[in-house]
């Protein structure tokens, strides 16, 4: 009864946010059924007829999730996901209430579903408690959990780096069934990232898992970064405490890490080579991502590749709107990387949007984290958002000249192509200036 | 003119954009001509490489990166750091770096963990359901300060210095606040500025910071020397009268920029 009047208000709330295309329409829905049934999570999760899929990290979560649903549902498999990019709880049970029937029957086989870094112990938490169910129902269903990345990240809303991964390693042993007939769940972890891949050592060896960790990881030496990034948060041992070494650095603190001290180091990736369908080194991590999952439920090499073909980017990332291209950027690493690939795919006109509001972080000291200073002088750059000032006196002392926009319907309007690199909120207003009302 | 700067722990302790106060001195002094070197002083750096420096910066950090640097620093960097302090070598601690320079800081739960006792006071942190203490802040320099500071040494005030160096009246320091801790001032330090929007030293008795000789210490990062401009040239103004042994006057730079983000905080 609880499960339908949840479902029920939920399905109500999403028509209604639907015909009046309210922006927050992602999370009402899983948001007032959550009032009503706290864990109706899990009632949706056992009725999933393959499994679940989870996609956490710092970076990379939206594309690697999409990536994910392009190979599957190539495959003809059908999938439920949060593509709105809302990866709170309240954004995955939206998700979940688009797909129900009015009885709250969900009709698919796999739910992807990326989820925040700190939502992610709570989602863990729910599938636990219909673990139960499992016993009696299937025993083949997979549980899959991604670990991209971690970097520093809205320290304000966040906490730090090392905070959110103590969340989680504290967090996995809750997913132990008690049960050795029943082993189902899997992780997938970023072998060239020390601290994810700390994480997937030492779930690997939590009994009630199905198999060590794997890993995806880059064995290409002439990707090594000649200076490295300062925005790096994770270069210290987990192990020991001792200063990693690196056989070579990709960006950030992703790259081939060693102990000299107590001899950990980078796990040998079990998938490391891998054609990208979008430019930029991170998303060659993402395409990883989404190869080893596909991979790890037994889809062939062949079909992979061949799916993947025509993946077209999530929104706002890599998204192409009239003579923009919208690169979402909203953190020390996120930005490098970001400009990095834009500079390589020869862009003459940036655009950069500072904002401050909660889902950007309400702190931009991280802007001097990123390093502007790679911005040759023949690029003309403009700069908008609500700390449009903060954002020009930041690139005034990298030795970089902009025009400075207070409206960013000005700073857009411009002719010729065009990259936008926008935190959060900034990438929302400028998709909305360029494309009209509708998130997706 | 040459100016050496040492930038404690950049690789530990630099969590929120503080390689910007890094930034900001060595732009303003090349821009006046100053010719002006960062050194990075880690774990591995020798102690004798700071003594060598005429400005000492040190930011913030996080608990794992912090207790990386513990050891180092009290056994080996901070008694060099104090000893400079003590000569009026100009400082800027923030965050982290401005707890780890007092006393003591009492986490919620365990021992105490020593300081490096440059600055006279002690910070605790009131337990994980006290509020973390986050957002813009604005305070203003407390100008009653000249007098105390100038009996203890030949520093100019905070108050003089504002409104002698740039073109304003008002003297107030803007950045964002993200601590736990609150810090307490002993009676041997002065505040450096009184809360004007947000929460400063503790919450409670209305100050920010602290400054001693010339030294400061502060929460606020954002970070503090770009869009307060004037504090950046009190530090550089300082270094080359400790160095060069008189007062050397700086030339003027063109701020609009900076005191345009500055004023947006207001």
């Amino acid at each position: 009864m609880c499960l339908n009047l949840a479902i029920f208000l939920g399905k109500i709330i999403s028509f209604i946010s639907k015909r009046l295309s309210f922006g927050a329409g992602a999370t009402w829905p899983g948001e007032a059924a959550l009032r009503i049934n706290p864990h109706i999570l899990s009632s949706f999760a056992s009725q999933f007829r393959k499994g679940i899929i989870l996609v956490a990290g710092t970076n990379g979560k939206t594309t690697t999730a999409s990536m994910i649903k392009t190979i599957l549902e190539a495959q003809g498999l059908s999938v439920v996901h949060n593509a709105s990019g809302a990866n709170l709880t309240n954004g995955i049970v939206s998700a979940c209430i688009g797909q129900a029937n009015w009885l709250g029957k969900i009709d698919a086989d796999w739910g992807v579903f990326e989820v925040d870094e700190n939502s992610l112990p709570i989602v863990l938490a729910e599938l636990k408690i219909q673990n139960s169910k499992f016993k009696t129902t299937t025993k083949n269903l997979k549980f899959i959990i991604v670990l991209l990345n971690l970097f520093r990240d809205q320290l304000d809303r966040y906490g730090e780096v090392d905070v959110i991964a103590q969340k989680w390693q504290r967090a996995f042993p809750r997913l132990d069934t008690g049960n050795q007939a029943i082993k189902p769940y899997q992780f997938i972890a970023n072998a060239d990232d020390p601290l994810v891949a700390h994480l997937g050592e030492a779930a690997s060896s939590r009994p009630g898992l199905e198999a060590r960790a794997l890993y995806f990881g880059l064995n290409d030496p002439k990707r090594f970064v000649k200076a490295v990034d300062h925005a790096t948060d994770s270069i210290f041992c987990l192990n020991c405490g001792g200063r990693l070494s690196y056989e070579g650095m990709y960006y950030s603190h992703i790259g081939i890490w060693y102990c000299t001290k107590c001899k950990e180091k980078r796990p040998i990736p079990d998938v490391s080579d891998w054609k990208s369908p979008l430019p930029g080194l991170y998303n060659q991590y993402n395409t990883l991502a989404a190869v080893l999952v596909a991979q790890t439920i037994g889809i062939s090499d062949k079909k992979i590749t061949e799916s993947l073909v025509s993946f077209a980017p999530a929104f706002g990332r890599q998204e192409h709107i009239g003579n923009a291209y919208i690169f979402l950027s909203k953190n020390p690493t996120g930005f490098n990387q970001s400009l990095r690939t834009v500079l390589e795919l020869g862009s003459k006109k940036l655009l950069l949007v500072l904002n401050d509001r909660i889902p950007d972080g309400r702190d931009v000291s991280w802007i001097w984290d990123v390093d502007f200073e790679m911005i040759p002088k023949d690029v003309s750059v403009r700069v908008s958002g609500d700390r449009v000032y903060d954002l020009a006196l930041r690139l005034k002392y990298a030795g970089i000249k902009t025009t400075l926009y207070e409206n960013l319907e000005d700073a857009l309007a411009t002719t010729g192509s065009f990259y936008v690199l926008p935190t959060y909120s900034a990438m929302l207003e400028v998709r909305k200036i360029l494309k009209g009302k509708k998130i997706l | 003119m040459k100016l050496s700067i040492a930038w404690l722990y950049p690789d530990l302790m630099s969590t929120y954009g503080d390689r910007g106060n890094i930034i900001v001195l060595t732009r303003r002094c090349q821009w006046r001509g100053i010719e002006t070197r960062a050194t990075q002083v880690t774990l591995e750096t020798p102690a004798r490489e700071l003594a060598h420096c005429d400005l000492i910066f040190m930011g913030g950090a996080q608990d794992r990166q912090q207790k990386l640097v513990g050891e180092d620093f009290l056994k080996r960097k901070g008694p060099v750091v104090k000893d400079m302090v003590e000569k009026g070598i100009p400082a800027l601690f923030v965050c982290a770096a401005y707890q780890f320079v007092g006393h003591y800081y009492k986490p919620y739960r365990g021992e105490k963990i020593a300081g490096a006792g440059i600055f006279d006071l002690y910070t605790e942190h009131p337990g994980d359901q006290a509020k973390r203490m986050i957002g813009n802040v604005v305070a203003e320099l407390i100008s009653s300060l000249s007098s105390r500071v100038r009996s203890d040494g030949d520093a100019i005030s905070f108050g003089e210095i504002a409104s002698s160096m740039t073109p304003r009246n008002d003297n107030t320091i803007v950045g964002f606040e993200n601590h736990g801790g609150r810090t307490y001032l002993g009676p041997k330090i002065k505040p450096l500025a009184k809360v004007i929007k947000g929460f400063g030293n503790n919450g409670e008795d209305g100050h920010e910071g602290a400054v001693y000789k010339n030294a400061i210490g502060s929460y606020f990062h954002g970070p503090l020397l770009p869009k307060n401009p004037y504090i950046a040239d009190w530090l550089i103004g300082k270094a080359l009268e400790v160095k060069y042994g008189k007062e050397i006057p700086l030339a003027e730079l063109d701020d609009t920029l900076e005191w345009q983000a500055h004023d947006s905080i207001l």
